[in-house]
């Protein structure tokens, strides 16, 4: 049925059979292809950090997803799709602009708690979804840490895993990991910029970050009192639904706090499996 | 080290008792090797085929199954070109069992041709004329797309997942998805209806031979539409299986009852062509060749109850239970419609395949009767054994079902 084979005729049949064929194949290897190419674009653009982000965010459970400002009372319900990237959403951008939030941050008619349920939230620094902050230090630099909360839920690594001084941190994309149990637990960085030093728990902070020149907008981090406590209390229950079991459901009791080493006070909790919900890493 | 490639946030039973479970099935796939083993040395003669029964066991599973296998082409053509979303928690298992479908309807095949080293001359030298040809390239390519959907999901296992080009690989491969869940649409339809195509035009055999319908004979269009009928209710039903079997909910009702919607709406139609089909064929195609009904069906046990078994009981009756909102809620009802449709379109692949070769076509000729050999059904479970094996493999380690992880809290 190929042109080279020599019951082959140059009549209508044959060539639709060949080229229907051949249309088809050439169609699955171009998708094949095209792929392979686009992989090669990534390593060679160095946009690995924003890809494997944007294959890990499509995997998140909707409940993990939501939008900041669905978790801080200015909608109902909305997702995010947007990487939870604040900086390039049309929808922030226009509700900033409106004033919408700061309006519903007033009407909670407080500026927010330093404290909630025992987890101690200072207000003078900024947070990222995936439970890490960020305080400008007054060099100009940026120190990273932990909230309390992530603090809690990984006790004390048995090690850390730093980036190398000098590498260059995305917001989202890699940070560092913390060891504990047999797991790695992978914190995303919570903005741009070049590691300059490391910390430790001691210090209070774990990477010190020379901001990205050209990129120093912190829209994609919380701020404000309100919002904060609100996506505390949003993570508190995702806690609990990640702590159920298949038998019990979601059982944390009302009014209880958390421990200083979560994994220590409850060791048959499938704290793998938690860990990869908390820290958006499904 | 199984732990680590168990996916994040689910549970599965211990290593140990995944293996016990899985023995019998390995004992199983032995068994089918060694019969394989010799049909390939000794040929075949160690089936009960022959000349005038020319398929047997082996074509009516690979017909079957395929028919069942279109779940996997006609859910992603729901998600990706028809944007169902609710789909996408499905799309996962749906491309394994679609992959298993028909690799396994290829290594009976294989088995089947008798001379297997040769089977690339149909790719080489085909048959422009034959429906087979279209039948063997249609489902080398569509294989082949599978295969190809399915190097995502197995680069999604969780340790697999932790090398960045291959998650980064398999995010780009993903996003050429629609192009290939179209590809194989267009590849589905052609052999399915390539497969009914097949005994639509055998002239010779008239309890299948059909007018034609736009170059092609009825039986084209039928395979096609009973096909798509069934496979979304082989997908609800695998679904409902593994989460009974593992205890787990894997989805929520309400992409089940989809499934089923579409499955019974699909149902009513194709039941509407199939009686029109089956009342031009017994007054017009057949005894214009000399044939009445009761030649077609004065054969026990082919009597008419099988052609009333196959277009009411599990054809009309199952397509009633899943268009109705309120039976399509209960799960007991959604389960015997699926059921029914599944057994129904079996049941179309039967009668096409056996009953079409058994009647007499001569007034000199007998009726004829086969039995397959130990060796056909031992192939035959090999390939059922092999697709419990894989999916059982895929289900453990690969993310099959997204929703699982966020449904065992709710």
């Amino acid at each position: 049925m190929f042109p080279w084979v020599h019951e082959f005729r140059w009549e209508l049949g044959h060539l639709i059979f060949t080229g229907g064929f051949a249309m088809v194949l050439v169609v699955v290897l171009t998708g094949i292809t095209v792929a392979f190419r686009k992989v090669y674009e990534v390593y060679k653009k160095n946009t690995v950090d924003k890809i494997l982000w944007e294959a890990t965010f499509e995997d998140l459970p909707t409940i993990s997803r939501s939008c900041r400002h669905a978790i801080s009372g200015v909608f109902k319900e909305r997702t995010c799709n947007n990487l939870f990237d604040c900086r390039e959403c049309a929808v922030h951008a226009q509700l900033v602009r409106n004033k919408i939030p700061e309006k519903v941050f007033q009407k909670a008619g407080h500026d927010g708690d330093a404290e909630i349920f025992g987890l101690a939230i200072p207000l003078d620094r900024m947070y990222h979804r995936g439970h890490t902050w960020v305080k400008q230090d007054e060099d100009g630099n940026y120190l990273v840490g932990i909230d309390d909360f992530a603090k809690r839920l990984v006790g004390k690594p048995e090690e850390i895993v730093f980036p190398q001084i000098g590498n260059r941190l995305y917001a989202n994309g890699r940070g560092w990991i913390m060891k504990r149990g047999k797991t790695d637990v992978r914190i995303l960085s919570p903005v741009d910029g070049e590691v300059i030093e490391t910390g430790d728990s001691e210090k209070g902070w774990y990477l010190k970050i020379k901001p990205a020149e050209n990129n120093q907008n912190t829209n994609h981090l919380m701020k404000n009192g309100v919002e904060i406590k609100a996506w505390f209390m949003k993570e508190l229950e995702r806690l609990q639904f990640a702590l159920a079991t298949d038998q019990v459901g979601a059982s944390l009791a009302d009014g209880g706090v958390l421990t200083d080493d979560l994994p220590k006070s409850n060791p048959d909790a499938d704290w793998d499996g938690v860990y990869g919900e908390i820290f958006l890493e499904p | 080290m199984d732990k680590k490639l168990i996916v994040r946030g689910v549970t599965r039973m211990e290593f140990k008792k995944f293996i016990t479970y899985l023995i019998p099935w390995f004992i199983l796939l032995g068994i089918g090797l060694y019969a394989m083993y010799l049909v390939f040395r000794y040929g075949l003669n160690h089936t009960n085929m022959d000349n005038r029964f020319a398929f047997g066991l082996w074509i009516y599973f690979d017909l079957a199954i395929i028919a069942l296998g279109a779940g996997a082409f006609f859910t992603g053509l729901l998600l990706y070109v028809f944007k169902r979303h609710e789909f996408k928690s499905v799309i996962n298992s749906a491309v394994v069992i679609g992959f298993i479908c028909y690799s396994g309807a290829i290594a009976a095949l294989v088995v089947d041709v008798g001379q297997p080293l040769r089977a690339w001359f149909t790719l080489y030298r085909p048959n422009a004329h034959s429906m087979l040809a279209e039948v063997t390239f249609c489902l080398s390519l569509y294989l082949t797309v599978l295969a190809v959907e399915y190097v995502p999901i197995v680069m999604k296992n969780r340790k697999l997942k932790q090398l960045p080009s291959f998650l980064v690989f398999e995010f780009k491969l993903h996003k050429v998805m629609p192009l290939l869940a179209g590809v194989g649409a267009l590849l589905s339809f052609f052999h399915q209806g390539s497969l009914g195509g097949m005994f639509g035009v055998l002239n010779g055999q008239p309890f299948a031979f059909r007018e034609t319908v736009l170059v092609f004979p009825s039986t084209f269009f039928l395979f096609v539409l009973s096909a798509i009928a069934a496979g979304p209710s082989f997908i609800l039903l695998t679904t409902w299986l593994v989460s009974k079997i593992s205890g787990k909910r894997l989805v929520t009702k309400d992409v089940l009852m989809s499934l089923g919607k579409i499955s019974g709406i699909l149902l009513i139609i194709y039941v509407f062509f199939k009686s029109i089909d089956s009342l031009v064929w017994l007054n017009k195609t057949s005894p214009a060749v000399g044939f009445s009904a009761a030649d077609h069906y004065g054969f026990a046990p082919f009597g008419i109850w099988i052609l009333s078994l196959e277009i009411i009981l599990l054809g009309l009756v199952p397509g009633l239970i899943l268009i109705n909102k309120k039976l399509r809620a209960r799960t007991s009802w959604l389960l015997t419609g699926a059921v029914l449709a599944c057994a129904g379109v079996a049941l179309n692949r039967f009668v096409t395949t056996i009953q079409t070769l058994s009647l007499p076509t001569l007034p000199f000729a007998d009726f004829l009767t086969y039995t397959p050999t130990w060796e056909e059904t031992a192939i035959f479970l090999m390939v059922i054994a092999y697709g419990v094996i894989l999916y059982s493999f895929s289900f453990r380690y690969l993310p099959l079902f997204p929703q699982e992880r966020e449904l065992h809290t709710k």
